[in-house]
């Protein structure tokens, strides 16, 4: 058997010259260096303001305390999830392979407890805001169903009216004080606190405020004004004018067409075929007809042409 | 004062401009970094070493 001309072969008989890497890299690094710091000068870099929930609440009210609902009834993006944060649901899964449920809860989050009951809690007590936490820290689980059930039966026709949220209901018991608090927590901007600091002493975990956020659909309309939603092959820009992360495009184009456009395990198939892809890249050498591309298109013969061409003199 | 020595030499931050062409949306910023780095392969290739008409090769 004749071994492949992309293994076989013949040892290199033509001239050499000295190579020095040290130089070389030397010089690619004060290349680099002088780059980066012109264009830092010339251009800087992105400065777009932080959204924080306090920005929220002021300019989308109503939005604030329908996604606080949300997370009250259990209806919100976070709440239906699955892991890493609850186990209402499976997750994302390749297939049959249940990969998020098997990796389990690894980050918890209650959205009752975590984004309202808990936030409400550590404000400074007023009497009508403890006497609906006693209320509903009291209650049995039907009973908060319903009160919850009833406020958002009638929250088609919530409306936010000089600083105050309001919702024609009478059989919702504490949840109306608790949500109408919780937006004026937030527009004062101790939510935003609040959320952070529950994680310990160090407030560098923004987990529970940038989830908060997601739920909501200001987040999301302010991403789509900057390009940046996955449907718009976010994933690669930046704000404003900056060139983002282009060597992602081949990540974000799977998003673009069917049938990841459209699944709802789409960030599992994806990375699963950015896998696949990684592996055939690692793999080259290995792969007939993969192996023999370079050999066929003959670009080493346009970076060795002088070899090339005294050869064919 | 601090703020206008910080200040970019030219601003970025406007709203962005995006190329679309059918289900292909790119910023002109990424559009522009693709093409240089196009520009410079293509460099690479054909750009002479620096030093190789007068450096002797060694056998």
């Amino acid at each position: 058997m004749s071994e492949s001309p992309d293994v076989k072969v013949a040892p290199w008989t033509g001239p050499q010259r000295p190579y020095d890497i040290i130089k070389e890299g030397t010089i690619a690094f004060v290349v680099v260096a002088i780059l980066t710091i012109g264009l830092a000068l010339v251009f800087s870099s992105p400065d777009d303001p932080q959204v924080t929930v306090q920005q929220w609440s002021t300019k989308a009210p109503i939005d604030f305390a329908q996604t606080a609902l949300a997370e009250l009834n259990g209806t919100s993006g976070t709440a239906q999830y699955g892991a890493p944060y609850n186990t209402a649901s499976s997750g994302q899964q390749l297939g049959p392979f249940t990969l998020a449920k098997w990796l389990g809860a690894t980050i918890p989050v209650n959205t009752v407890r975590d984004f309202v009951v808990d936030p409400l809690t550590d404000q400074p007590a007023t009497p009508a805001l403890s006497s609906a936490l006693t209320q509903w820290k009291g209650a049995s689980a039907t009973q908060r169903t319903a009160w919850v059930d009833a406020y958002t039966k009638a929250s088609g026709k919530m409306t936010f009216t000089n600083g105050t949220v309001s919702v024609p209901t009478n059989a919702a018991g504490p949840v109306p004080v608790m949500i109408n608090t919780l937006e004026q927590m937030a527009r004062s901007g101790a939510l935003d606190q609040a959320l952070v600091t529950q994680s310990g002493f160090y407030t560098s975990n923004f987990t529970l405020p940038l989830l908060f956020l997601a739920d909501g659909s200001y987040l999301g309309d302010l991403a789509q004004q900057r390009h940046l939603l996955g449907t718009q092959w976010g994933m690669m820009n930046e704000t404003g004018n900056y060139p983002g992360q282009a060597w992602l495009w081949l990540y974000t184009f799977w998003y673009q067409v069917p049938p990841f456009s459209t699944s709802a395990n789409a960030d599992v198939q994806v990375w699963g075929i950015m896998m696949l892809l990684s592996l055939l890249l690692l793999l080259v050498p290995f792969i007939p007809g993969l192996r023999s591309i370079p050999r066929w298109t003959r670009v080493y013969r346009l970076i060795w042409r002088d070899h090339y061409r005294a050869q064919g003199a | 004062m601090a703020e206008s020595l910080l200040a970019a030499l030219v601003s970025l931050n406007g709203p962005g401009h995006y190329f679309h062409w059918h289900w292909i949306d790119i910023s002109y910023a990424n559009l522009t970094v693709i093409a240089l780095m196009v520009v410079t392969f293509v460099a690479a290739l054909f750009v002479p070493f620096p030093g190789r008409r007068h450096k002797k090769e060694t056998k």
